[in-house]
């Protein structure tokens, strides 16, 4: 072999090298990602006989039969209505009240405003569950226990420091001569936030209404908390409901497995169209 | 120019007052979010921890420092501060690790990356508690997956959640499975910020590709490594959702966390004051490694 031929050789093998690295490393990940998804999604459509099968029914005739049990065990419309109205008003309230701070932060230099910013971020590194009790004290005193206001109450303003840090990066990125231009031709600053603005932030207004409705839709910690009437329980409360409740026969892990499904499935498509607003926000939010 | 100073409403001192005015005014609505849900509940947290608060005796008198002398004669606290401290650093170092990895397999030009970049935001997405009971249901001794499969490799059903060993490696994974998505993502948007030209550069002064990832890409995302793990350490230190649906604490309080302590003492005992105790503690363990992460950005500042 000569030295030229050994050299492209070499380079040859190292790269088929790296492609069989790569492809097995892909493989791998996409089975340890999916894998959960594939064993819940089987036993939400298996009926109780499938599911005891030893050895396992890989891919059993799906049956619907596993929502109707569910609907009859919990309120399942209002709990997946709950879901969306905690979800969706937590989002916007979070999203509106950031987005006039985040302004602020950005564009009016005051005394205290650096501090301030300061004194959010330490406010997110305190574990939501070591004040879970005073919380609990404040939303009684409010008459807001077992309310969805309560939780939202609770929830907008978890999701604003995150929310307006990512929104500040936003902003930052407008020129300021613009709405320089509008004050002096004597716009309010009513007038530059709704026409100047929102406008140029809007995509960073859709990633973060994206991103926390997804942080409301999950959140059980609160709801669990907070609500003992079904009036405001959650999904995630429900599945824990579902866990909870012993079959003769152990675990309803089929039942358990549909309402996984229920709340799987909206996220599932929301990350497939949302994937891109969703990656920007989270690298804003962390790398400056 | 004097005209142009007057015509410009910014300049002039009423201006400042109202930028002063409008400044709070737009502040002002997360503010108060915060001071109610926040700051304040840090401050009650704090004095309820002094006291023997508890919802259902109606009991709130100032037992000065009773709870945390209970602290020291309770094992399962201790065991919940051992555990949660062993948890977070494992679950933290496999994530930073795995994440790399992944970020670099993500990164590569070849096909099917975009696909991986998709799924990759799947684990981080879905509800907590969805995914601690699927994994309990993919680990359940009798019908789940994974014991099946090492039944037809080994002869053996393994009882995963019967011994504190088997169940505390089933948390760490379950944790690491579903934040190494975001740390993926984030080492990917940090090797994306690399110029390939630096690379190529480094390929013609004839360094291969463990040499290029050592003396190049490792030192760039050094400071990102940093703060991630403050980040991903604080952000693990309270969670409940995963531990209370993978395996409720057990068995016996194997696998409790401070936070799923607390969350038992006082939202299902009642316990106000107990629970809050617990809570100061879960804030000093935050200040503490906030305060390390702090000291070693610093180091890692001055080194590069």
């Amino acid at each position: 072999m000569s030295n030229a031929t050994f050299l492209r050789w070499r380079y040859r093998s190292g790269a088929l090298f790296g492609a069989v690295l790569y492809y097995l490393a892909l493989s791998l990940f996409t089975i340890i990602v999916l894998v959960p998804f594939y064993w819940m999604a089987r036993a939400s459509v298996s009926n109780q006989e499938q599911i005891l099968m030893s050895p396992p029914l890989y891919f059993p005739t799906p049956t619907l039969e596993n929502f109707g049990i569910v609907a009859e065990q919990v309120p399942l419309v209002l709990f997946t209505t709950n879901s969306i109205i905690y979800a969706t008003f937590s989002a916007l309230i979070a999203v509106a009240t950031s987005f006039l701070a985040a302004y602020a932060f950005s564009r009016i230099k005051v005394w205290g405003s650096e501090f301030l910013q300061w004194l959010l971020i330490i406010t997110v590194a305190i574990p939501q569950v070591a004040l879970i009790i005073p919380l609990y004290q404040i939303l009684k005193t409010l008459h807001l226990l077992n309310t969805l206001a309560g939780l939202i109450l609770v929830l907008s303003s978890l999701l604003t420091p995150f929310t307006i840090w990512v929104l500040m990066s936003f902003i930052k990125q407008v020129p300021q001569e613009i709405e320089e231009a509008a004050t002096i031709d004597g716009a309010t600053l009513l007038q530059i936030l709704w026409r100047i603005v929102l406008p140029v932030t809007t995509p960073g207004l859709v990633t973060m209404l994206v991103i926390n409705f997804i942080n409301g839709w999950n959140d059980l910690l609160h709801p669990l908390s907070f609500s003992s009437t079904e009036a405001a329980k959650t999904l995630s409360v429900a599945i824990t409901y579902i866990y909870s409740y012993r079959a003769s026969w152990g675990l309803p892990w089929n039942l358990v497995s549909t309402v996984g499904m229920i709340m799987v499935i909206p996220i599932m498509i929301l990350v497939i169209f949302a994937q891109r607003a969703i990656v920007s926000g989270l690298t804003r939010g962390a790398i400056k | 120019m004097q005209q142009a100073a007057s015509i410009n409403p910014r300049r002039s001192p009423h201006w400042r007052r109202r930028t002063v005015i409008t400044f709070w005014a737009l502040v002002a609505p997360v503010l108060i979010l915060r001071l109610v849900t926040s700051v304040y509940p840090i401050g009650h947290t704090i004095w309820l921890s002094f006291t023997n608060t508890h919802l259902i005796e109606q009991t709130r008198d100032f037992i000065g420092l009773d709870n945390y002398r209970q602290m020291p004669q309770d094992p399962a606290i201790q065991s919940a501060i051992a555990f949660t401290i062993i948890s977070v650093l494992a679950s933290t170092a496999l994530q930073l690790l795995l994440g790399l990895l992944i970020a670099l397999m993500l990164n590569s030009a070849r096909r099917g990356r975009n696909f991986g970049r998709a799924i990759n935001l799947i684990p981080w997405a879905i509800p907590g508690i969805t995914a601690a009971y699927a994994f309990r249901w993919l680990l359940d001794d009798q019908f789940g997956l994974i014991p099946e499969w090492t039944y037809l490799l080994t002869g053996e059903r393994p009882l995963l959640f019967l011994t504190a060993f088997s169940a505390r490696t089933a948390l760490i994974l379950l944790n690491v499975w579903k934040s190494v998505s975001f740390v993926a993502i984030l080492f990917l948007a940090g090797l994306q910020g690399v110029p390939t030209e630096v690379y190529e550069a480094a390929k013609v002064d004839g360094a291969n590709a463990w040499q290029g990832f050592w003396s190049i890409t490792l030192p760039l995302v050094m400071p990102l490594i940093v703060t991630m793990s403050l980040f991903l350490m604080i952000g693990q230190l309270g969670g409940i959702d995963l531990v209370y649906g993978l395996t409720g604490g057990g068995p016996g309080n194997a696998t409790a966390t401070l936070g799923l302590r607390i969350f038992q003492e006082g939202m299902r005992f009642f316990k106000f004051g107990y629970a809050s105790a617990i809570s100061v503690v879960l804030l000093l363990l935050i200040c503490v490694i906030g305060a390390l992460g702090m000291w070693v950005n610093r180091k890692v500042e001055v080194n590069l």
